[in-house]
């Protein structure tokens, strides 16, 4: 009876051991972790074909510092818990060198704490939430992409221009849909004192299960807005584009403002359907640059994956070579070395030039805005025109963030 | 029914052991599974109490477990760096919370009980949700320190994963010997025997309702154990914690491993974690495979994994 | 006034759908006592299979017809090989076993269809928008109003006024003593679970051109039909209907009035009901 114990034992043991076994080769290795698998897999499928090929083409040329480059991907779910064990699996299994992703706002600001005990640089790639480079920034916590804070500033300057007075909202009823109409709120007001809002109660946060939007579509229209600010994203944004669309939303008098609306699974998905000429940002946005090295990106993304880069792609394809960068600058792939490295490190992407600001981490990026166009030859709607808010104008400073790395060092 | 006086402590014993010296042996990713392994398996065991020795069908113990988070982190924030406290302060939040949850709950039956916990169960998660100044939103609570523990003039902090470890081991350990010896009690073996036949119960005198609230507010107690460790484990709360899909994670650990075994939830949890990393390892559809290997575990192992294969081996009658 | 009658129709149109999934979730519960966790599954289901049948024959009614018979076939396979061996287990091991086949049809749709968002163009007579209360209103919602209703009135006369139907009923107030009287019981719990999948796929080809398609839409919608059921009391038929339209204006409603407290709406309906009326609103009785 005991062997019996015993021998179940020894066998769960080899299993065990068998599905530890590391690996062992002197690569430089990057840990990413996004959301794989369930409703949101898409965003983390673009991700990783962004990821993959920036270190294709890295290997190809030589590598970082002579190393070649091997990526690991871990499946968040989209949960915090499960996304820091994927994030721990990432620095005590495979001992990555270096972490990215995060697609989560609530996920990456649950997780950043424990980033600063694994001592792990991470470059977040898609959360927006202001709060990992404001309230808990910390000091291996770095962000390529545009935040809810600056996408927000370039539509409160395009508010400004539309000359709408009285506003209102519909976002998702969470963290990010509330705190961007709040930024929203604070910024135009700043820019337009005259500008009036719709308190809490009349606007619109559909919670994010929603599928049925015309209650919600029903209220706005019912409030007889001037303007309307809408921080919808991926399904919901289709459903309410779509049912706002045939219940005669946008020709009602009013500006609309959609401030993930240029996202391309959401323009792919809606083809002709996504009405034309309606304001709509990004993070990123494929036409909107001519630069070579963007080209070269669109070119060779378009060439593997059959589709145009989406914002998550761009962002992980960025941060796989702002790593490269920083490894240079710091001659070495240390941890410490790439985090000092990382601060203040000025690169250009596909996007443009950026820069990690020292004082909070965030890039200094460019917010993408347009109207949304049809264009023979795209499977769906382009912006045109494009109008680029630049970095520093739609960047608040670090005293704004609530970031105190500066302070603490 | 189950009144042989010969409890094999052996196996246990071994466990315990194992699991003493398992941080000594494993990698430290495997360590901090392991910390996750027990956290899920207390919250197991403890819904066990309900499922397999009540038989009641809770879908909402997510609300104490993220009520024991909640509480942590929140006292963890005011500046609270006293352990005991934490842990106590947690229970005792998911206590009350339970004894108000199941003093309206438990006059349901099967479905309608468990549809009634899902309903508290996120009427919580909502207020979690929704109740920004408080618990942060959905977003959660970031966590960024830790309790220590005096141990004898010496100061022991829990940022290391083999700390942490041990914290969980030695909690895990004390809260599974307590459940052990209520189900082993009078109390316990009255739970059982009202699964079996509630009116017999009342016959011999013991009030049904009284029975079941207390079953529900000591399950609900240890559920928010868990997740004050699960808190701190992972320097986190959110609202996560409280939707009924994490609630329905103890109840497959616990039919998995067998509902039938005190231990089996235990096993159930370890065996979900490992198979879960087995199949993470080589595909991206780790739902699809799971959900291949969960329908043979439900139609052949009648009593659980742990539970079957126990009968199977050791020709003892369960139940 | 045309406030308060634009949200009763948005309500009615919402809870129509909800009653359209939650009558098969019923049925199926009333007469084989199964709570099937996998039917908003059926439900995405019937969404895709209607999308992919419209790819080759390009009409909405071509896919609404196929597309859910196409999930019936697959709905009489989990029946027979799987559904079938769970009858007398717990009703814990059955929520268990519907919730692996769930993990098993999303993650399959996903490997076939891909984790992005599709959609579906509503037929082209039912694509216009008609003035009501001064405001544009979709004719699309307007027949799922209509349509709900008259499922669910054929299906009670289906019940009440066909000898299958009156057999269905039988078995389901009595298993063995349908079988002593020689009733076939297993191929009627057959012909129940396709009839169940069957409407759980009709209504996710009826919501496909509202709402977007993506794997886990049977996710989203599943626990709430779970409520309109528990709500309307398990197995009735009125109940499906009642619960169903409460919910969908409560929902509709609650975006005026519930402020941040709408989206614990559905629980706490679902609570105070079971408070109230253990047993549902409407008695067992299909």
């Amino acid at each position: 009876m005991k062997k019996r114990v015993l021998s179940i034992l020894i066998t769960l043991a080899f299993v065990l051991v068998s599905v530890i076994g590391a690996h062992a080769a002197s690569t430089v290795k990057i840990g990413f972790t996004y959301i794989m698998s369930g409703p949101f897999s898409a965003y983390g499928q673009f991700a990783k074909q962004g990821a993959e090929l920036a270190i294709e083409e890295i290997n190809a040329a030589g590598g970082i510092n002579g190393q070649q480059v091997e990526g690991f991907f871990e499946d968040s779910t989209g949960k915090a818990d499960v996304a820091l064990r994927a994030i721990r699996k990432h620095v005590y299994q495979n001992k990555v060198d270096m972490l990215i992703g995060l697609d989560s706002s609530g996920v990456a600001k649950t997780v950043v704490p424990s980033i600063e005990k694994m001592q792990t640089p991470l470059i977040i790639t898609h959360a927006a939430t202001p709060d990992v480079t404001g309230s808990v920034c910390n000091k291996y916590t770095f962000r390529i992409s545009l935040n809810l804070a600056q996408n927000v500033k370039a539509a409160a300057l395009l508010a400004k221009e539309t000359g709408a007075k009285k506003w209102t909202t519909v976002g998702p009823d969470y963290s990010f849909g509330h705190q961007s109409w709040e930024y929203f709120e604070k910024y135009l007001q700043e820019l337009n004192p005259t500008t009036t809002f719709l308190p809490k109660d009349q606007v619109a946060f559909p919670p994010f299960k929603t599928t049925d939007f015309s209650a919600y579509i029903t209220k706005v229209m019912s409030s007889k807005p001037d303007g309307v600010f809408i921080s919808l994203w991926g399904g919901n944004l289709i459903d309410f584009v779509r049912q706002a669309n045939s219940m005669g939303f946008f020709n009602a008098d009013f500006e609309v403002l959609f401030s993930l609306g240029a996202a391309t699974e959401v323009l792919t998905a809606l083809g002709d359907k996504m009405p034309e000429g309606l304001w709509v940002g990004t993070r990123y946005w494929f036409l909107a640059n001519d630069s070579a090295m963007n080209k070269h990106f669109v070119d060779s993304y378009f060439k593997k994956y059959g589709a145009y880069p989406s914002y998550n792609a761009h962002g992980a394809y960025s941060a796989v070579y702002a790593y490269k960068a920083a490894a240079k600058k710091a001659k070495s792939t240390d941890k410490m070395a790439i985090v000092n490295a990382l601060e203040g490190l000025k690169i250009e992407i596909p996007t443009g030039t950026i820069e990690f600001r020292k004082g909070d981490h965030q890039a200094v990026t460019d917010a993408h805005w347009g109207k949304t166009a049809a264009a023979p030859g795209y499977p769906h709607r382009i912006l045109k025109p494009i109008k680029i808010f630049k970095g520093q104008d739609v960047t608040p400073a670090v005293s704004e963030t609530g970031c105190s790395l500066g302070a603490a060092m | 029914m189950m009144t042989q006086n010969n409890h094999n402590l052996l196996g246990p014993a071994l466990l315990t052991i194992l699991l003493l010296l398992a941080p000594l042996v494993i990698p430290v990713y495997w360590v901090m599974l392991l910390s996750e392994i027990l956290i899920m398996g207390l919250m197991a065991v403890s819904l066990n109490l309900l499922l397999g020795y009540t038989g009641l069908l809770s879908f909402g113990q997510g609300a104490f477990f993220g009520l024991g988070a909640y509480t942590a982190a929140l006292m963890l924030q005011a500046g609270y760096e006293n352990l005991f406290l934490i842990l106590l302060a947690g229970m005792l939040v998911a206590l009350l919370a339970a004894l108000v949850v199941g003093f309206f709950s438990v006059r349901l039956d099967e479905i309608f009980f468990a549809m009634i916990t899902l309903g508290f169960g996120m009427m919580f998660f909502s207020i979690a949700h929704n109740w920004l100044d408080v618990t942060g939103g959905s977003d959660g609570l970031p966590v960024f320190n830790l309790p220590s523990l005096n141990l004898f003039g010496f100061q022991l902090t829990f940022y290391t994963p083999i700390n942490m470890y041990y914290l969980v081991f030695v909690v895990v350990l004390i809260a599974i010997s307590l459940l052990w010896l209520i189900v082993h009690s009078p109390f316990g073996l009255i739970l059982k025997s009202m699964r079996e036949n509630k009116q017999r119960v009342s016959f011999i005198g013991g009030n049904v309702k009284t029975l079941r609230i207390a079953a529900f507010a000591i399950s609900g107690a240890f559920t928010g154990l868990a997740g004050v460790l699960f808190c701190l484990f992972n320097n986190m709360a959110t609202p996560e914690f409280m939707h009924w899909s994490f609630s329905s994670k103890p109840i497959i650990m616990s039919i998995i491993g067998g509902t039938g075994v005190f231990l089996g939830p235990l096993f159930g949890a370890g065996i979900f974690f490992i198979l879960e990393q087995i199949i993470i390892q080589y595909t991206e559809n780790w739902m699809l495979f799971l959900g291949i290997i969960l329908i043979p575990i439900v139609l052949f192992f009648p009593q659980g994994v742990f539970g079957t294969l126990r009968n199977k081996f050791f020709k003892q009658g369960s139940k | 006034m045309e406030f308060l009658l634009l949200n009763i129709l948005n309500g009615l149109s919402w809870g129509m759908l909800l009653f359209l999934i939650a009558i098969g979730l019923t049925t199926v519960f009333g007469v084989m006592g199964v709570l099937n966790f996998a039917h908003g599954s059926l439900f995405m289901l019937g969404a895709y299979l209607c999308m992919q049948s419209m790819k080759y024959f390009d009409s909405f009614w071509f896919g609404l017809l196929v597309g859910p018979l196409c999930v019936v076939v697959i709905g009489v396979l989990v029946e027979k090989y799987l559904l079938k061996r769970v009858y007398d287990r717990d009703v814990s091991y059955q929520l268990l076993l519907t919730f692996a086949i769930l993990l098993v049809l999303d993650d399959g749709v996903r490997m076939i269809w891909g984790s992005g968002y599709h959609i579906v163009e509503p037929p082209a007579i039912l694509n216009g928008i008609i003035s009501i209360a001064g405001q544009d209103y979709p004719v699309y919602r307007l027949f799922l109003i209509i349509i709900g209703p008259i499922i669910g009135g054929l299906l009670w006369s289906f019940f009440h006024f066909t000898k299958w139907g009156k057999i269905i009923r039988a078995a389901s107030f009595d298993n063995i003593m349908a079988e002593g009287v020689g009733i076939n019981v297993p191929l009627i719990y057959t012909s129940v679970f396709a009839l169940g999948t069957w409407l759980a796929a009709l209504g996710g080809a009826l919501a496909a051109p509202q709402q977007s398609l993506i794997p886990s839409m049977g996710e989203k919608i599943i626990i709430e039909s779970f409520i309109v059921v528990v709500v309307g009391g398990l197995g009735s038929f009125p109940g499906a209907f009642a619960g169903a339209l409460l919910l969908g204006l409560l929902e509709s409603f609650g975006t005026v009035f519930a402020g941040r407290l709408q989206m614990a709406i559905p629980y706490i309906l679902l609570a105070v009901v079971l408070l109230v009326k253990p047993n549902g609103l409407f008695k067992k009785g299909v």
